[in-house]
């Protein structure tokens, strides 16, 4: 789960080419939309397509989104219970 | 003519309902449900989605499905055509990339293959085919740009410049389209279902619909419908979703309620633009129950039937509107078995017989692009006096080119230098927040930076309410980011960044959310000549804005794309590419300088376009002494015949003073004529000509001003006096 957390850092960080954030700023209860970060809903669809691409994990209707990008730890964990890479 | 008012007298309709207004006529009296499954080309596995599709065959031509459709649709409206049409204006979102995309999936690499890419060349195509002189401009707003391309038809119209006007809008389906709106997840897998408490989005279609648009002061034996008003808004909120509450809606239709003269409880039927997705029908609920509150006229939505046509759906629902009156028939709003209660409106759930005379139609697009027209059986209107283009004052003006900035590219010139190439995108995003900017690739930085300085160089209190946006070929980056990741994903994946920023009208939109510029916002396109439709379009417009308003053109250079796309972009030329932009207003002083759009005539079958030319300008005595140079822009595709124009102009206006072929300046790209004009403005700031362009000697303008010719497909004129 920690290696978990620190790829997806990173691969927020560069999906929605976060250039003036490091990594390492994006703490795990911090909220992923409308926080401090400026994501927005076209962000989140990005960052829908990279978990279903790298993680095969489907995040397709909005009440699921909503409560799975609440903040950056309740998205690693739906990764880390949901992906068949995980296992 | 004093009192003008705008008649539709030919039709034209190509939908999943089939070909003919006939088939419009059988459908609206069943309201048959006519989305399907995907059928026009294979798709991913488990991406099979219900689409608005067009089921008739067309003769295998050598030109795109989008243009099919168009010639198909115009073929029918103007059928009874005494005339050809002086002027051609067509939405457009797709052209030809039906086409395209299987070629770059067949790695095709022969530039003819994509002659008819261009969104503009389906109205070039079709204004060739019937013989037009006059303006050809293509508009790219998004989901509206059929009803916006009319109601600038109408203003055309009612400015004299035009008395027949054929307009209208078009698309395929395509995968760009297909797959990019899948990847918003705006689409409803069960098919539309417009403003149903289950409804999940929209369906994607096809369609086309063309009229032939006259101008009469009373209404011909042949007039289906009278265009009695339109109007134009921007959300000025995010790239794709609408404002919450309907704003920008509301906007547009009280705008085009008080052009057409009318009041709110003369309205008979509104034609929703009814998507199915859980925005848009919500935020157009609320400004309609905003603007009616309870009196509300019947009202439904087609998209549940046809799905969405993109750039064709308000073209064809002007046709279902006309429809709706002529044959006494309110359409219903097909797809819906309950619906939303939060909605608080009521659609018509089954066709129904009524007398109907006047009709509002919305049209609401990404980049919060909204349009409003009604139209409606004449009679009781009160006939407007026509309307006179007033006299724009520029007042502010920058450009980006290879050199950089306005101040590093006179520098270069001043210096004997050209200035070619390609700005780096650091220079380009100096001025620009990083925040802003994060998911902007080069079009879209270049149309903002261009914003931003034309603004900042004048000295308007008041920020821009408008923003007229010409460009080429559009945002290639994005474009072809977006496909190569489909294709590589095996049409698994496609970027949601990278569709939304691939549309034309994207940067437009950009520039409206920075300002917060909520007046019209319009995207015109037309290869070399996409800065000039851009300019038309403003003037058009310009006297019902009263703020300022940005006219901005730029077009970036993109290595795989460019070589393919534009014939002018040859292999061992100097890659080039940028923009310019003015800040304009409407003149109430006599003082400051001035651009008027003079000339915009099509060279096919227009043997006497020059003469024409020089008469519009005056006589050769009259051009000059108003003008002390001549910038012409020359496209290299184009060079034989450019240069034979350009000859034939100087011998008949007999001018003497400095003639400059730009583009050996600036190097080719579509909107250089966009850099052309910046600069002509600073020549006439300093009051001469540089030296190096005058064979070494500087040339004082001697207060005269400038004249920008282009020539080529098409000849075009700006005049920029002092």
């Amino acid at each position: 789960m920690e290696q978990l957390l620190n790829e997806l850092n990173f691969k927020i960080v560069e999906t929605l080419n976060l250039t003036d954030v490091m990594p390492d700023d994006i703490n795990p209860d911090d909220h992923l939309v409308g926080g401090k970060l400026g994501i927005d809903s076209i962000d989140i669809l990005e960052l829908v397509m990279m978990i279903e691409k790298d993680y095969a994990v489907k995040i397709d209707n909005k009440d699921l989104g909503a409560k799975v990008f609440a903040s950056f730890k309740s998205l690693a964990r739906y990764i880390y219970e949901n992906s068949p890479e995980m296992s | 003519m004093i009192n003008i008012r705008v008649y539709i007298t030919g039709m034209g309709v190509v939908s999943p309902a089939g070909c003919g207004v006939r088939s419009l006529k059988t459908w609206i009296k069943q309201g048959k449900r006519k989305i399907r499954p995907l059928s026009l080309f294979t798709v991913s596995p488990n991406n099979l989605l219900p689409v608005g599709e067009v089921s008739e065959s067309f003769e295998a031509l050598e030109i795109p499905r989008t243009h099919q459709l168009a010639l198909s649709a115009t073929q029918e409206a103007m059928a009874d055509a005494q005339a050809p049409p002086d002027a051609v204006i067509v939405g457009v979102t797709t052209g030809g990339m039906l086409t395209t995309e299987m070629h770059l999936k067949n790695s095709v690499s022969d530039p003819e293959a994509f002659t008819y890419h261009a969104l503009g060349s389906v109205a070039e195509y079709i204004a060739g085919k019937y013989h037009c002189k006059g303006p050809v401009i293509t508009v790219s707003n998004a989901c509206s740009s059929g009803t916006a391309a009319i109601k600038i038809a109408l203003e055309m119209l009612r400015s004299g410049q035009a008395g027949r006007v054929l307009a209208g809008g078009v698309d395929s389906l395509c995968r760009l389209t297909y797959y990019g709106f899948k990847s918003l997840q705006l689409i409803d897998p069960a098919g539309a279902r417009p403003l149903d408490q289950n409804r999940r989005g929209m369906s994607v279609g096809e369609a086309a619909a063309m009229f032939l648009l006259v101008a009469e002061e009373i209404a011909p034996g042949n007039a289906i419908v009278e265009v009695l008003g339109g109007g134009l808004s921007c959300d000025a909120y995010h790239p794709t979703t609408p404002h919450p509450d309907g704003e920008g809606a509301l906007n547009a239709m009280r705008a085009a309620i008080r052009d057409a003269g009318i009041l709110t409880s003369d309205i008979d039927y509104i034609n929703l633009h009814g998507t199915g997705t859980l925005d848009n029908d919500l935020s157009e609920a609320k400004a309609l129950n905003a603007l009616f509150g309870n009196n509300r006229p019947p009202l439904s939505s087609v998209k549940g039937a046809f799905g969405h046509s993109l750039a064709a759906a308000g073209a064809v629902e002007v046709a279902i509107s006309a429809i709706s009156i002529t044959e006494g028939v309110i359409p219903a709003n097909t797809g819906c078995q309950t619906p939303d209660p939060k909605l608080g409106i009521d659609p018509v759930m089954a066709p129904t017989e009524k007398e109907v005379r006047i009709v509002l139609s919305n049209s609401f697009g990404f980049g919060g692009n909204n349009a409003a027209l009604v139209m409606g059986i004449s009679g009781e209107k009160k006939p407007s006096p026509s309307k006179k283009i007033p006299p724009l004052t520029i007042e502010g003006s920058a450009c980006i080119t290879g050199a950089g900035n306005m101040k590093k590219t006179l520098e270069n010139i001043s210096s004997g230098k050209d200035c070619k190439g390609v700005l780096s995108l650091s220079e380009i995003s100096k001025s620009l927040k990083p925040a802003e900017i994060r998911r902007l690739k080069r079009l879209p930085r270049m149309a903002l930076s261009l914003a931003l300085a034309a603004f900042q160089n004048g000295n308007l209190q008041e920020t821009p309410s408008s923003v007229f946006w010409g460009t080429g070929w559009g945002p290639l980056s994005e474009t072809y980011d977006f496909l190569k990741k489909l294709y590589e994903s095996d049409e698994q994946f496609g970027s949601p960044t990278d569709f939304i920023g691939s549309v034309h009208n994207a940067p437009a939109g950009q520039v409206a959310v920075h300002f917060g510029a909520k007046g019209p916002n319009v995207t015109t396109t037309g290869g070399d000549y996409s800065f000039e439709q851009a300019l038309l379009a403003a003037s058009l417009l310009a006297d019902k804005i009263d703020a300022a308003f940005l006219v901005i053109g730029a077009d970036e250079s993109h290595e795989a794309f460019s070589p393919l796309f534009d014939r002018s972009v040859t292999g061992d030329e100097v890659r080039s590419d940028g923009g310019g932009a003015i800040c304009l207003k409407r003149s109430g002083v006599s003082y400051g300088i001035k651009i008027y759009p003079v000339f915009f005539e099509n060279t096919d079958d227009n043997p006497s376009i020059i003469p024409s030319l020089v008469s519009i300008l005056g006589n050769s005595q009259v051009i000059e002494q108003q003008f002390g140079a001549i910038l012409a822009g020359i496209p290299a595709a184009y060079r034989q015949e450019g240069e034979k124009q350009l000859h034939e102009f100087l011998s008949l206006s007999d001018f003497h003073q400095p003639v400059i072929d730009y583009r050996r300046l600036t190097g080719e790209f579509a909107s250089a004529s966009a850099v052309a004009t910046a600069l002509a403005v600073e020549f006439i700031r300093s009051g001469e000509m540089p030296a190096s362009l005058c064979g070494g000697d500087g040339y004082s303008l001697d207060g005269k001003g400038i004249l920008i010719l282009g020539f080529g497909k098409f000849v075009t004129a700006i005049e920029i006096t002092s």
